[in-house]
């Protein structure tokens, strides 16, 4: 058992090298028309939404791979722009894609989350009584006005004559509580979206309310999709 | 009420709609333009959106609480000054936008 474990654990980096091979062919096949060969999506095509920064972009393999195989808007987004792949390639290749582009792109995107998460404010136990009257009020008087007073993307402001602004499903989004906290502060650009129609909350709220609000939409709105 | 009663309450009506002042609040490139406007009891501020996308103005003021709602692009919405302090109007969509309202 233990020889074959070592013979495992040298051959391992031969899978991966061929994991990464398999993913960037297929990148380079199929994503580099919309997210462009250096992930920043620096194509010359016009966007409804334009692709995000694969470079900037919060999300971890997993979650690539979900997006690429099932598509943004089955996770939440409402515009339909990322196709779903799953019909396209097999599982092994879509793993691969998501594999590549992490390490293309940003190997080190768990480290990133937890740095700046280990950044914020940690909520006391005293405090957390209060979160949840604190991120309903917040959500309702903010959030509420894209992502709607039931989360699923449809606020009023979404209903402007002049169509322009794209807000998350927050019951199909695949961001964990840490991630969605990370955007609510730092704003979707930071996070390698092309507009900062998601603006950068902290110039208003402090990591308390910004943490008292994704508690909120944890207890309140069901998950539509399983992440 | 006499006849003399009746013409100075009138007369103070039409001063006062003569010198209450309207002053406009452009909500462009995510910015309330002026930033900053001097207002006294009886004006009225409109406030007009010349974004492409929706914009909100609401106070928490306790003398002047107020939230004109969603606005769209193009339109305008009024609100009128009543007696109070000083006090500061955000948008809800848009946290960089900050109005300071000084209250004569």
């Amino acid at each position: 058992m233990k020889t074959l474990l070592s013979l495992l654990f040298l051959l391992a980096p031969l899978f991966s090298n061929e994991q990464f091979e398999l993913g960037q062919k297929i990148y380079e096949d199929t994503c580099t028309s919309c997210h462009g060969k250096s992930g920043n999506a620096d194509v010359d095509v016009v966007f409804v939404v334009k692709p995000r920064s694969l470079k900037a972009s919060i999300l971890t393999e997993e979650q690539s791979y979900k997006i690429i195989k099932d598509g943004a808007h089955y996770w939440g987004a409402s515009a339909d722009i990322m196709p779903a792949f799953g019909t396209v390639y097999e599982d092994k290749a879509l793993h691969a894609v998501a594999y590549y582009i992490k390490k293309r792109f940003n190997p080190n995107i768990e480290e990133k989350i937890d740095h700046y998460y280990n950044e914020s404010e940690t909520i006391s136990v005293e405090k957390r009584s209060k979160m949840m009257q604190r991120g309903k009020k917040i959500y309702k008087r903010n959030c509420s006005w894209c992502h709607g007073v039931d989360a699923k993307g449809d606020g009023d402001a979404t209903r402007n004559p002049e169509k322009s602004i794209y807000p998350y499903n927050l019951r199909k989004t695949l961001l964990n509580n840490k991630q969605m906290f990370l955007y609510a502060k730092y704003g979707g650009k930071f996070w390698g979206t092309d507009k900062d129609d998601m603006p950068a909350w902290k110039v208003k709220y402090n990591d308390f309310t910004l943490k008292s609000v994704i508690f909120y939409i944890e207890q309140t709105f069901q998950k539509d999709t399983q992440g | 009420m006499n006849k003399t009663l009746k013409t100075l309450l009138l007369t103070l009506t039409l001063v006062t709609s003569v010198t209450a002042q309207n002053h406009i609040i452009d909500q462009k490139g995510k910015t309330f333009i002026p930033h900053a406007v001097s207002v006294s009891p009886g004006d009225t501020i409109t406030f007009r959106n010349s974004d492409p996308f929706a914009h909100n103005a609401y106070t928490d003021d306790e003398d002047n609480e107020f939230d004109i709602g969603m606005q769209s692009t193009g339109t305008e919405k009024v609100i009128t000054i009543k007696a109070g302090k000083d006090f500061s109007v955000e948008c809800a969509i848009h946290p960089n936008m900050l109005l300071e309202v000084a209250v004569k």
